[in-house]
């Protein structure tokens, strides 16, 4: 029941299938799993999957029941020497479920259900894109600064953690050319403090600086907790600045059936954010009737 | 997972059933709330391969649900307050079923807050001729006023059911609520006021709390439990009310594979309805049906229609 659609809807249909495990590595606080999935057909930046909560063992598992929603983090294609394309998942454990994923082994298979939900739009043109991840938000900005990097706009990425392990992806966003900051609340890496004052910062800058084309097509990316997306998105719009949000609400499906991620919309109602979403205009959400 | 097709292991087995007066195909639906509109599936499964399925329960007029939180996972099941969140009845019959390929069987759901209510989308769903039947929802956990009540007193159900029954000359199916201390008499009612069938169970009424928050999980407190937490306490009322009454049953409740199907057809049910386990294996409805089809084979069945009842239930 949503008539929204800033996200990109994708070429193709989900699949289901089950991925097989290729590796599943610590880095910091988080861990990055690498999938073999075939048929993938390749996801728009922001699309998510929903992963079992674990590899499958003999018997199909009903505790914990449900899969969870996981952004596809890097999209690999079939890399030399593979048969089918890979994915990468950056996750952090929180609970059972992930528990149990961080659990599973090379060779080892878990369900999948993906791509899905819509992605972010990529508009080329010389605005800056401020691309500011928190927590495990981070997941959902590194193919996004890819694509925005090929469309030819300048990319500015801020990553936000309480410390330097839970930087995750780092390393990652390092390789790409384009320019890095990091806070830290802690200060043990990067500049100390909220992510969200190096975003103050560097958007009025960028908007002072700008003019013409390259003032209008400023947009803010901003994934992470509630209370950092809230933040960045008033952020944007005191500067009359477009702000991009990836909600990450609890999900059942992910497909638009059980109607459990509603999030609640500032024109009234609700969207789906597994089907409308995950990707919105943070104008589009009613960011008080979140929990 | 269900991915894999059984290797032609079923063949000669009858599949089909009759539920309520509606041929099926086979004997596996898929339950309200959990299957959309049906389209959602198109990715996952052929349609067709299943018996049918039922849509989200209608209201008359569009209707939004409750705020977030709706769901949370709890052990080997879930929770959810929805409350009846859909597109409406025009909606329904304008949009959705035309988008549904020809040849798959759509059970409409109807809510409402009084009898009248219930039998105007009665009349309004069951005159068109994409639908094959109607279950009525009088059972929803966690929509304050209708839905349970009528449910859970014999008395309402009875008005309900009469009420609707004269609506419809089509197949009528009763959802009836788990939320009550003798479902075996909620059943006799609705045999005696007309229905052609009876559906259970709806979500058990249920709730859980964030000791760290000190709160509900869900925004609505109570919620329907739902999955594989509730199974045994499907199969349990499916077999009460195969014994009171003659009318078909569909059994549901935390099915995610064809021996928890089988269970419910040895105690009673006709058909058996596929919930929560959609949100996990979208395709998982057709691999139910082919995988009772093997177990009616193995076990020297014909027909899947003669596993109904046939628990061996002599003691010792
Ligand atoms: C579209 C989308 C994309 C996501 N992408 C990623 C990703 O790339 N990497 C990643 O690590 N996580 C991601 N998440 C969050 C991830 O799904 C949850 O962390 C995971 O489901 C928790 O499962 P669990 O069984 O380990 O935790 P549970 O036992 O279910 O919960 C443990 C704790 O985590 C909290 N929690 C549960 N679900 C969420 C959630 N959706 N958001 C925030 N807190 C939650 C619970 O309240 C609880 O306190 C994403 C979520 C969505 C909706
Ligand atoms: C999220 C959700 C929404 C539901 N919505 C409806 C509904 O609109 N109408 C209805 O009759 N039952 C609804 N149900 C109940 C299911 O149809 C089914 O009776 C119940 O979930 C038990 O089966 P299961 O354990 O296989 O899911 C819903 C269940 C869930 C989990
Ligand atoms: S997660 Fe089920 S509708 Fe969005």
């Amino acid at each position: 029941m949503s008539a929204t659609t800033t996200g990109i809807e994708s070429r193709s249909a989900p699949l289901r299938t089950r991925a097989r495990v290729i590796s599943n590595e610590p880095d910091g606080r988080g861990r990055t799993l690498r999938l073999a999935v075939p048929g993938w057909p390749g996801a728009i930046p922001g699309q998510f999957l929903m992963l079992g909560p674990g590899a499958e063992a003999g018997v199909a598992r009903r505790d914990p029941l449900l899969p969870r929603p996981m952004a596809v983090y890097r999209d690999l294609g079939v890399v030399s020497g593979a048969a089918e394309p890979s994915i990468e998942v950056l996750y952090r454990v929180v609970g059972r479920g992930t528990t149990l994923i961080s659990e599973a082994q090379p060779g080892q298979s878990i369900p999948l259900v993906g791509p899905l939900g819509r992605g972010f739009p990529v508009a080329p043109g010389p605005g800056l894109a401020l691309l500011v991840g928190g927590g495990t938000g981070i997941a959902s900005l590194y193919e996004l600064a890819r694509a925005l990097l090929r469309a030819g706009r300048p990319v500015l990425v801020l990553l936000g953690a309480r410390s330097q392990d839970d930087l995750i992806g780092r390393r990652d966003f390092e390789a790409l050319d384009l320019e890095l900051v990091c806070a830290t609340e802690d200060g043990s890496h990067g500049v100390a403090g909220r992510v969200t004052e190096p975003l103050a910062e560097r958007l009025r800058r960028a908007v002072g600086e700008a003019s013409g084309a390259s003032r209008a097509g400023i947009e803010v990316f901003a994934v992470g907790p509630t209370p950092m997306m809230r933040a960045c998105a008033g952020i944007a719009a005191e500067l009359g600045v477009r702000c991009l949000v990836s909600l990450e609400n609890p999900m059942a499906c992910g497909f638009g059936v059980c109607l459990g991620c509603a999030a609640p919309r500032a024109e009234g109602g609700f969207s789906l954010v597994c089907r409308a979403g995950p990707v919105f205009d943070a104008r589009e959400i009613a960011w008080e009737g979140l929990p | 997972m269900s991915g894999a097709e059984t290797p032609g292991g079923a063949a000669g087995v009858d599949e089909r059933v009759v539920l309520a007066g509606i041929p099926l195909r086979n004997a596996v639906l898929t339950a309200s709330g959990t299957f959309g509109y049906g389209t959602e599936f198109a990715p996952f499964l052929d349609l067709t391969q299943i018996g049918g399925f039922v849509a989200k329960s209608l209201t008359l007029e569009p209707r939004f649900g409750n705020p977030p939180p709706r769901i949370a996972e709890t052990p080997a099941g879930m929770l959810n307050a929805i409350s009846i969140e859909n597109v409406g009845v025009r909606a329904f019959l304008e949009e959705k079923l035309p988008a549904l390929p020809e040849g798959v069987v759509v059970i409409a759901s109807a809510f409402g807050t009084a009898p009248e209510v219930y039998a105007e989308l009665v009349a309004r769903v069951s005159a068109h001729p994409r639908i094959a039947g109607v279950e009525i929802n009088a059972s929803c956990p966690h929509v304050k006023a209708g839905g349970i009540e009528f449910g859970q007193d014999p008395k309402l159900l009875a008005e309900l059911v009469r009420t609707v029954r004269a609506a419809t000359q089509g197949p009528l199916l009763v959802k009836l609520s788990p939320n009550v201390t003798r479902i075996a008499d909620m059943a006799r009612v609705c045999e005696a006021e007309g229905a052609d069938g009876i559906t259970l169970i709806n979500a058990v009424q249920a709730m859980e709390v964030d000791v760290e928050r000190r709160r509900p999980v869900l925004s609505n407190i109570l919620g329907g439990l739902s999955g594989p937490a509730i199974r045994p306490i499907a199969l349990r009322m499916v077999w009460q009310a195969a014994q009171a009454v003659k009318i078909p049953i569909c059994g549901v409740g935390g099915i995610t594979d064809a021996s928890d199907a089988v269970k419910f057809l040895l105690c009673g049910a006709t058909a058996v309805q596929v919930g929560t386990t959609n949100y996990l294996d979208p395709g998982a409805a057709a691999a139910i049906a082919r995988g009772i089809a093997d177990y009616a084979q193995r076990h020297g069945f014909a027909r899947v229609a003669d596993l109904t009842g046939a628990l061996d239930a002599r003691r010792g």
